[in-house]
């Protein structure tokens, strides 16, 4: 454990250094970017990628993967209005209801992976398929608007001076970083990834780490699909299309193995803010959208090889 | 696909509580005002200013200016020929400096994270062709608060997030003359579908809607049968028109493409089921990518306006709204060598009727 916990260190220590390093170049090149107005308002824009990164660092450790988050974001943003508007709900039962069917619909994820033995990677691929297509027929493809102003407070406001959902980020962020490394589910998690067979067999029940992750997934994707619809004041059937990519990036980033048993919160953490500074650093500097994807692509290639190459060391 | 209609139709069987009454799908809520059934031209009805106003702007009269074009997405051929109009348009002003940057796929999140870097980068002027009206609104307006000119063209968003917008062509006209032309090529009680974005794009919904409203007063006999998504995708454009001329069989005369890909990529999936003359394919398109077929005489309408103008009269818009000779109450605005445009609707700005390219003409356009 002490060994493996030291080659974490050293995947995070990289990603810091090379973080470090980003921003300095960046703030080189554009004096906008490390201003507090800039700086808080990338909280906000990450804050729905970094929250559902959050149970994705627990999925990918146990050796899984959740493609239909984005989905799940999307559907969640859909009932919300419907509930909402067309069933005539309080808008806090609609909060509340739109994201207990997050819940449930990692719920549904789980069940099928655990009981049904489907790979999580195929089992998420179709959830991923189901649920759009449930986001889109429900919504009848349009758009529900025209929400009361209190409730912007939570995607467009600000508490202390910082956006309401940078606050939100942070505590679930604490939360995750306190469960994954300090409890007995924490160590189960990492036990389920490192040798599902050996956890079983050391009285873990896997199956029901396996289910709390992924309805946690789920749930969590809910709460970011209702601050998203708070962002951008309106729903609409195609929100979080392709979300699940930019969160397996961050978490992958962050030093997170996509063989499982490996992984920190803190390297999401890390993963999550250093592809937000590179896309708007470089936005800034003024590079066009194009020429971030590739540069983003290019760090992340490096990123990994680089932990390969001193793990290696390490290990060696 | 199959499946992903079936998930869809099970998603649509769960919200049948929430009905809603269109009668054609993919139209919007918003209430229509068909066009005269002969040429008689709509009136233009006066109406205050409802657009925003830039807080704090700097003095920028006749200053060099940065402006920064995010359309819908880059890489198409439609939005390539607008970053041309503005180009031009830059060039013959000289104190203007524009650059499109945008996402590759037409999606609002990533539009609204484009916008919200440029502001914070401290642009002097935006243009904007809106992915969704509402959800941009946000960014838009927080522009405006920043001192920022900020100018739509192609897809409109919410009035007050926005100083103004230039409307390539009112709905009315462009529905009427899509559903014209449709009648005039498949006769008066046949079936026809449609291929379309997505049913939440402000323009394409819009001109559904009008659509709709337009043929029940013009047109009453003429079969509706759906319309399809295809997101402005090319093999998804084609795959949907395929399924709809399987689905409908004989049924099926005439295919209404939305969007300048769905257009051409209709026309190609008639072609290869060799039904040209059989299925007629009207629709909004650029005359390049309709040539082939129009020729072959397998498309015989193709309605648009010239994406170069558009682009072309958005520049000149946004330097004066800059220079502050466009002002709220205004008008009309002088767009070089367009010549004078009107303002309608408190505050667009009208570039004209839209256009009908056929066999005789197509061959003296190029873009």
């Amino acid at each position: 454990m002490t060994l493996s916990l030291r080659s974490f260190m050293r995947h995070e220590a990289v990603l810091g250094i090379l973080l470090v390093l980003v921003l300095f170049v960046l703030a080189q090149q554009s004096d906008k970017f490390f201003t507090t107005a800039n700086i808080l308002n990338q909280g906000r824009l990450m804050t729905e990628i970094g929250l559902i990164a959050l149970p994705m660092t627990f999925v990918i450790i146990t050796g899984g993967i959740d493609l239909s988050v984005g989905s799940i974001l999307g559907l969640c943003a859909i009932l919300l209005g419907v509930f909402w508007q067309n069933l005539g709900l309080p808008l806090p039962a609609a909060m509340a209801l739109a994201v207990c069917v997050g819940a449930l619909a990692g719920l549904v994820n789980g069940l099928i992976i655990t009981r049904f033995k489907v790979p999580p990677l195929i089992a998420t691929l179709a959830t991923l398929a189901l649920y759009r297509g449930l986001a889109e027929g429900i919504s009848q493809a349009r758009s529900v608007r025209g929400y009361p102003e209190w409730f912007f407070v939570l995607g467009q406001g600000e508490v202390l001076g910082v956006p309401t959902q940078l606050w939100i980020l942070i505590v679930f962020a604490i939360g995750a970083a306190a469960i994954l490394g300090l409890t007995t589910f924490g160590r189960a998690t990492y036990a389920v990834g490192a040798n599902e067979t050996a956890a079983r067999f050391s009285g873990i029940n896997v199956d029901r780490t396996k289910l709390l992750i992924y309805t946690a997934s789920g749930l969590v994707s809910g709460i970011a699909a209702v601050i998203f619809v708070s962002r951008v004041s309106t729903t609409r059937s195609d929100m979080g299309t392709g979300v699940e990519l930019d969160v397996i990036t961050a978490v992958v980033l962050g030093g997170t193995s996509i063989f499982g048993g490996r992984g920190t919160i803190i390297g999401t953490v890390i993963g999550l803010i250093l592809v937000q500074a590179l896309k708007n650093g470089l936005a800034l500097s003024g590079v066009k959208g194009d020429g971030t994807i590739v540069v983003i692509g290019v760090v992340l290639i490096f990123a990994i090889l680089a932990s390969n190459l001193f793990s290696r060391n390490g290990d060696g | 696909m199959k499946t992903k209609t079936i998930l869809m139709a099970a998603g649509l069987v769960l919200a049948s509580s929430a009905a809603y009454a269109a009668s054609w799908t993919g139209g919007d809520d918003l209430p229509t005002n068909p066009l005269a059934c002969d040429a008689t031209p709509g009136e233009v009805v006066a109406k205050p200013y409802d657009g925003g106003v830039p807080t704090n702007a700097p003095d920028r009269n006749g200053k060099k200016i940065t402006v920064v074009d995010v359309p819908k997405l880059i890489g198409v051929g439609y939005f390539s020929a607008t970053t041309k109009g503005q180009a031009e348009a830059a060039k013959e002003l000289g104190n203007v400096d524009v650059k499109t940057d945008g996402p590759t796929k037409a999606n609002i999140d990533e539009q609204i994270t484009f916008i919200d870097n440029y502001v914070t980068s401290g642009v002097d002027g935006i243009l904007f062709a809106a992915n969704d009206p509402v959800a941009i609104a946000p960014v838009l307006k927080k522009a405006l608060a920043a001192g920022i000119n900020v100018v739509g063209y192609d897809a409109n968003s919410t009035p007050d997030a926005r100083q103004w917008f230039v409307n390539q062509a009112e709905f009315n006209g462009v529905a009427k003359s899509l559903v014209d032309n449709l009648a005039k090529e498949i006769g008066e009680d046949s079936a026809f579908a449609i291929v379309t974005s997505t049913f939440t794009t402000p323009n394409q919904a819009r001109w559904i809607a009008e659509m709709a409203a337009y043929a029940a007063k013009c047109h009453p006999k003429l079969e509706f049968l759906e319309t399809v998504e295809a997101q402005e995708d090319n093999v998804l454009s084609f795959n949907q028109a395929t399924t709809l001329i399987n689905k409908h069989g004989d049924k099926l005369k005439g295919i209404v493409g939305m969007t300048s890909v769905a257009t051409p990529a209709a026309a190609e999936a008639v072609t290869q089921s060799g039904l040209c003359g059989k299925v007629a394919v009207v629709g909004l398109a650029t005359p390049n990518a309709m040539k082939p077929y129009v020729e072959k005489d397998c498309v015989k309408s193709v309605v648009l306006w010239n994406p170069v103008d558009l682009g072309y009269a958005a520049i000149y818009v946004l330097r004066a709204a800059a220079d502050g000779t466009l002002k709220p109450g205004d008008t009309s605005v002088k767009a070089g060598k367009l010549g004078e445009l009107k303002v309608v609707n408190g505050s667009e700005i009208l570039l004209g009727s839209p256009f009908v390219f056929d066999k005789s003409n197509i061959g003296q356009f190029d873009f």
